[in-house]
């Protein structure tokens, strides 16, 4: 038997490139295509002129390109406020869920606790539980909060985070709990063997490990809350306090002068979903770079 | 004498786990104490749009409950529910597992191309997402009708795929999990890349073929994503609501194609039987726990160990 | 120990997050304050129908009006309204003040008392002038708690260039119109094109039949399918549905013009004739460029290739079709109710009816119909309108609207099956609905 007992050379495994690595190469675009596909839709919709859209046959290519509906959509004055309060309700949400899930993983994870299985079971069960009949007592509540605290209440960036958090932290705290225990105790016990405090371990060894995990759970955070429409109907009446979905509904009215603008709608789209490409592609590079150096730490 | 600094430190300890979860059960209890009270409350109620507006509730016992049990349309709706949650969800997590292994076995540009295309797909707003594919499957203009009749099966010209209800689930599941599986994939990618490269050297250099690999090493060590992912889409495909709604906008037969999320918005915003709503709402919850409960049984005894 | 410490900095963190996040909410609150008793009321709007000169003026003239009171408008997806409407208006620390809804949606509203009662200013709003139709629908026990708001009206809009030359002319009676229709249709054009769950247009012929679809007798509701002359229209329709349209049974929600509009490069149109609200205009025609350069339908300038002309009747002149437009009411719950009342004194007033009729949107007040114009779009609108019908009043309607059952019964008509039992069996199931049940 030819295992090895010296430690590991420390570089990433070289792929030894072979015909089979192109073969998946050409998979994986194919892949990638498949699923770009509706989205390339999207953006080509977007810059067709609203009379254009659905002939027969298609045409595959911005024949005819304008750039007129996106102009419409990002001058429409309810664009800049719906983006503030997006940018505000999600970044908190997922500051707060993030830390607190993060926190319970552990807890659940890491301690022997009285509680703990009822905790566990609690928190799968509660994400059972369908959403749609809520939202009635979701809006009494927030109203109700919203008389003594106005911060908390109705079209309030708060309120709306309160619920927001309490729907994926759930979700949010499985996730890392899978994550968390995926990654053995023993590589921090034996980091601890080599003189490295809980701590250090826990933050050298552990911690980078749990990186991706982190962020693929943030980033799910993320895009669930940033596209959320039915909670955010009811809780954030006022035009003012609209988050972006609601601002995207405004485009689907018809209205007794004009059918609908449906490019108008898809540019919208296009503009909401933005922020959210940036937003992960800020984090990939610590994802992966985080993937690289955590993996090999001898 | 006081107590020793071993049994001072042990009870340090046994509070930090407590503290840990504090913010979680604080976050809980105010977004969803009420609410998932008023929910129970109600379902043994007689509450309707009347009631919203003031009229006082009058107690129901279990007549809410008896009325959904008996109603035929409830136990369809529940069966293509459940055949459309298992089918979907399976077939998810399976395409996302494939997915996150070809991402593996890439060289890493082609692996961000993958993981860009990925995310554009999950960025993509539902509401646009949904309007794509009915375009895409529009009997007179969509692509999958002219695409179909090029290639010479003409039984497809101006084919209506949203109107028999078969067709129908065909391109709502394509939809699902069109959006679900990047997710899956790239958990289950970042659950791969946790594997400790050690192991797999050891494995290569001992001779182990790649799917040896696959079989014996990375299933297994990714098994607790895994579980959760599918128990998840179990989860989640059970409930699906919005899009199902938005595609039978489009033109489908309504009651033959609603699903329980639908039934249940029906029931509580077309109707106004609040009662009624709250009442499925909690069978759902009672079914999805019956259909996974095995499956929590396991990952509760895992964790165990 | 160290999960302490982490647990201590992120809590830290997210304090500081939060307090950061409070005070934006002092200012965002303090601008959205809605029927609090303070002089600011809200008006929310359904869809973008009424035009922003209008709302400029609304705010305008109340503010003028009641000096230190503002006015904000807000306006709602038509989808999403009854929703907001049944959380908000109970509500009285949030409820909008003024409220506009649609006329088949007034009557779930009106029954449980979410609204104000508008009798003692009735008369001074307009009274018998307002549009008769609406009112009714309005009203509960002879008192009036929404009331019209606007209307519109669909006609027939058709190729005026291919039924020249089939020789086929303007039909002046319903069967006519049939015959003509399936004449027209081949196997790539249809005569008229028509979604099989369209119950909208569909309900026009029961209505030109003499049929009824519901009665009420003191508060109980029946459906009335199974009435020989509703059964008439609904067969008018079947034959209509089956022989002059292509169109899959399950379309609902269609946008026509694709239809009667040339296809790519000059092909042939999909249909020869169909039928709209009269805003479909501005999506029909030949392709131009409108002054920010953009291509858009020319709106049917060339009236030898683009017509309308009203659904005939029966035996002759126009058939009752079922009327678009919208009721407008107080909610019961608004802090405000007089400075609610001038607002609706303000869209009731000669000017706002007026500036509804020169925006094509058709006024309550029925003395000042002429603001429409005198185009053939105007005139049609108005013939269309005033022998228009609205759904029946009923409680549970809103309810059949969202379980979508007149979808799924003119689904089942159209796929060919018997009129006689269906409508049996859905006055069956529609009874119970209709109150509310």
């Amino acid at each position: 038997m030819s295992t090895s007992t010296v430690a590991p050379p420390a570089r990433p495994v070289r792929r030894r490139l072979h015909m089979g690595t192109f073969a998946f190469d050409v998979l994986g675009i194919v892949v990638a295509l498949t699923w770009a596909f509706p989205v390339y839709w999207m953006v080509l919709s977007a810059l067709t002129p609203n009379a254009r859209l659905r002939q027969v046959p298609p045409s595959f290519l911005p024949t005819n390109a304008t750039l007129i509906n996106f102009q419409r959509a990002i001058t429409d004055p309810g664009f800049l406020p719906a983006l503030k309060m997006s940018l505000m309700i999600t970044l908190l949400t997922v500051a707060v869920v993030l830390a607190f899930a993060f926190l319970a993983a552990l807890a659940i994870s890491r301690f022997r606790f009285r509680g703990r299985k009822s905790f566990v079971l609690a928190i799968l069960i509660i994400q059972m539980l369908p959403a749609e009949g809520l939202f009635i007592a979701q809006y009494k509540m927030l109203s109700t909060l919203g008389e003594d605290v106005p911060a908390l209440g109705l079209n309030s960036v708060l309120g709306v985070t309160i619920l927001y958090s309490a729907a994926i932290i759930p979700f949010t705290i499985w996730m890392l709990r899978g994550f968390v225990a995926g990654v053995p105790l023993e590589l921090e016990e034996a980091a601890m063997v080599d003189g490295l405090s809980r701590t250090q371990a826990f933050l050298r060894i552990t911690f980078p490990l749990l990186a991706p995990g982190l962020v693929a759970s943030g980033v799910y955070a993320f895009l669930q809350e940033w596209n959320e429409f039915t909670v955010a109907l009811v809780a954030l009446p006022a035009g003012s306090a609209h988050t972006l979905p609601l601002w995207l509904r405004e485009f689907l009215n018809a209205s007794a002068n004009r059918g609908l603008d449906w490019a108008q709608v898809m540019a919208a789209s296009t503009i909401i979903a933005v922020p959210v490409v940036i937003f992960f592609l800020l984090v990939q590079n610590k994802m992966t770079s985080g993937l690289v150096s955590g993996a090999v730490k001898g | 004498m006081a107590h020793s600094p071993t049994t001072r430190r042990r009870k340090k300890a046994n509070r930090a786990p407590f503290l840990l979860l504090l913010g979680s059960l604080l976050i809980l209890l105010a977004g969803l104490g009420y609410p998932i009270l008023w929910q129970i409350i109600t379902s043994f109620q007689h509450f309707g749009l009347e009631q919203q507006f003031g009229a006082p509730p009058t107690f129901a016992g279990l007549e809410n409950y008896a009325r959904i049990f008996t109603d035929d349309r409830l136990w369809t709706v529940v069966g293509r529910s459940l055949a459309f949650c298992f089918v979907n969800a399976f077939a998810t997590v399976f395409i996302g597992l494939m997915v996150a292994l070809i991402m593996r076995a890439v060289h890493g540009g082609v692996r961000i191309v993958i993981q860009i295309a990925l995310l554009l797909a999950w960025a993509m707003p539902m509401v646009a997402a949904v309007t794509v594919f009915r375009w895409l499957f529009d009997y007179r203009t969509g692509i999958v009708n002219w695409l179909l009749t090029s290639l010479g099966l003409s039984g497809f010209d101006n084919y209506a795929w949203l109107s028999h209800a078969l067709t129908f689930y065909f391109v709502a599941s394509l939809i699902i999990i069109w959006m679900s599986v990047p997710f899956v994939a790239l958990s289950l990618y970042a659950g791969l890349t946790q594997i400790s490269t050690d192991v797999i050297e050891a494995a290569e250099i001992d001779g182990a073929s790649r799917t040896q690999q696959l079989r014996y090493i990375l299933l297994p060590m990714v098994r607790p994503v895994l579980s959760i992912v599918l128990l998840l889409q179990l989860i989640w495909d059970l409930r699906v609501f919005a899009q199902i709604r938005l595609l039978q906008d489009a033109g489908a037969p309504v009651s033959d194609t609603n699903l329980l999320g639908n039934f249940i918005y029906e029931l509580g915003m077309g109707s106004h039987d609040f009662a009624g709503a709250s009442a499925v709402s909690l069978f759902v919850l009672g079914l999805t726990i019956l259909i996974s409960w095995p499956y929590v049984r396991s990952l509760l005894k895992e964790d165990d160990q | 120990m160290k999960y302490k410490k982490i647990a201590a900095l992120v809590a830290a963190a997210s304090m500081l997050g939060l307090s950061a996040c409070s005070s934006d909410n002092a200012t965002d609150d303090a601008s959205g304050s809605t029927g609090k008793g303070d002089g600011n009321i809200t008006l929310w709007l359904a869809g973008s129908d009424t035009p922003q000169e209008l709302r400029d003026y609304l705010v305008t003239t109340f503010e003028k009006d009641n000096p230190g009171s503002t006015l904000t408008i807000e306006e709602q997806a038509w989808g999403d309204l009854v929703t907001k409407l049944t959380t908000a208006l109970p509500d009285e620390k949030n409820t909008p003040d003024v409220v506009e809804i649609g006329n088949t949606q007034a009557p779930t509203f009106t029954t449980v008392g979410a609204f104000r009662d508008l009798s003692p200013i009735y008369e001074e709003l307009g009274g018998k002038d307002l549009l008769q139709s609406f009112v009714e629908v309005g009203s509960v026990d002879g008192k009036q708690y929404a009331l019209p708001y606007y209307f519109g009206s669909r006609y027939v809009f058709y190729r005026a260039d291919i039924w020249d030359k089939a020789g086929i002319d303007v039909p002046t009676t319903l069967a006519e119109f049939t015959d003509a229709a399936k004449k027209l249709t081949t196997a790539d054009q249809s005569g008229f094109a028509m979604g099989g769950q369209d119950w909208r247009n569909g309900i026009s012929w029961v209505f030109a039949n003499g049929g009824e679809l519901a009665t009420v007798d003191g508060t109980e509701w029946t459906s009335t399918l199974s009435n020989p002359k509703t059964i008439e229209g609904l067969q008018m329709w079947q034959d209509l549905v089956m022989n002059a349209s292509n169109l899959p049974t399950t379309e609902r929600d269609v946008a026509y013009w694709d239809f009667i509009n040339d296809g790519t490069n000059g092909a042939a149109p999909e249909a020869s004739a169909m039928m709209a609200p009269g805003w479909a205009r501005w999506s029909i025609g030949d392709m131009t460029k409108n002054d920010d350069g953009e291509e858009v339908r020319d709106g049917m300038v060339d009236d030898s290739k683009f017509d309308i002309f009203a659904l005939p009747g029966v035996d002759g002149g126009v058939a009752p079709v079922f009327a678009g437009g919208s009721n407008i009411a107080i909610s019961a719950k608004s802090q405000d109710p007089e400075l609610a009342e001038n607002l609706l004194k303000i869209i009731f007033s000669e000017e706002y009816q007026t500036m509804l009729g020169e925006n094509g949107l058709g006024p309550a007040n029925s003395k000042h119909v002429d603001s429409l114009g005198n185009d053939k779009f105007a005139t049609t609108m108005i013939e269309a309108a005033a022998a228009s019908k609205l759904t029946p009043a009923a409680p549970g309607w809103a309810a059949i609207e969202g379980a979508f059952v007149y979808e799924e019964l003119f689904q089942k008509i159209a796929d060919g099956g018997d009129v006689q039992a269906l409508a049996t069996e859905y006055d069956a199931k529609l009874t119970p609905m209709l109150n509310g049940n």
